[in-house]
């Protein structure tokens, strides 16, 4: 009974074809993917020139305002030495003015006696 | 195929590895009958079956690079083909009605003895479960042995042996019920639902 189980699953299951057209329509399939991953290739890439123009427009802008603010820092500083050196002047005018008075006063009190 | 192009040494591997689309064909009619029969009996479906086949054909087109020879193509058919079925299977519902007549492949072969005991047969491995079916079909169909079967399975020869060993008991107790007392078959039901596999 084996032998003849084993014979006759081997014709059972003897292979049979999916037809002529089979071959035709797989070689058909891989044409018709490849032609759609070449579009998504290139689909996947169209926005590489738009990013890179952002991406210098961004640079750009972002180091210009990086000097704008570096600039005016700098005038900020220069308006407060200017204040300070002014304020500086206007102390040693007074001090100047008290030191004249005080010498003045003490000469006239000499040579009044 | 002329005589003269069925002697000449088979250059469809080469050619389709360098590209050209008349060698990949070649290649796909060498072994469509294959692919599409195991894809066929492990699924019991022609539609699914043709397109499970495809999907073997077009990734071996993604995959040519790695075959390093006939053998080795055919060894990579096998495996891809049955391990994909397999994988089908498990995903799809467990209880399904099923009527075979329709599914099956009942392609009569002028050399079939007894038709109606090889109908029977194709449906009883068809009710087998996943990985069984699969050792059953490497084994009866491609005519692999234990040791070749366990390495396109991914599966200890020992256990290939016990599929084997279980699946032919259930097999023969099933035919000869088929069978009846008197020797002959006797005609399948029109349908039936699908055991847990």
């Amino acid at each position: 009974m084996s032998n003849n189980l084993d014979d006759e699953l081997r014709r059972a299951l003897r292979p049979v074809d999916p037809g002529e057209e089979f071959a035709q329509r797989v070689v058909a399939r891989i044409a018709r993917d490849s032609t759609v991953s070449r579009r998504h290739a290139i689909a996947r890439y169209q926005w590489l020139p738009a990013a890179l123009a952002a991406s210098v427009v961004l640079g750009f802008l972002t180091t210009h305002d990086w000097r704008m603010r570096h600039e005016q820092q700098g005038l900020e500083a220069r308006k407060e030495l200017l204040e300070a050196l002014r304020v500086t002047g206007a102390k040693l005018d007074l001090a100047y003015r008290v030191l004249n008075d005080e010498a003045r006063v003490s000469a006239n009190g000499i040579s009044g006696a | 195929m002329t005589e003269a192009e069925e002697c000449a040494p088979d250059d469809s591997l080469s050619r389709a590895i360098a590209g050209e689309s008349a060698g990949f064909a070649m290649l796909v009619r060498s072994h469509q009958r294959s692919v599409y029969s195991l894809a066929l009996r492990m699924l019991s479906d022609r539609h699914k079956a043709q397109d499970l086949a495809q999907e073997v054909f077009l990734q071996l087109h993604r995959s040519l690079a790695v075959i390093e020879s006939h053998a080795h193509l055919s060894f990579w058919l096998r495996k891809v083909t049955v391990n994909r079925a397999i994988d089908r299977l498990r995903r799809e519902p467990k209880y399904e009605t099923v009527r075979l007549e329709e599914n099956l492949n009942l392609v009569s072969d002028a050399r079939e003895r007894d038709p109606l005991l090889q109908r029977r047969l194709r449906e009883l491995v068809g009710r087998l479960p996943p990985a069984p079916r699969g050792v059953m079909l490497l084994r009866f169909q491609e005519d692999l042995d234990p040791l070749e079967i366990a390495r396109i399975l991914d599966m200890p020869p020992n256990t290939v042996k016990s599929h084997l060993k279980r699946s032919l008991a259930i097999l023969r107790e099933q035919v000869t019920a088929f069978m009846g007392p008197d020797g002959t078959p006797s005609e399948p039901g029109p349908s039936f639902t699908k055991r847990d596999q």
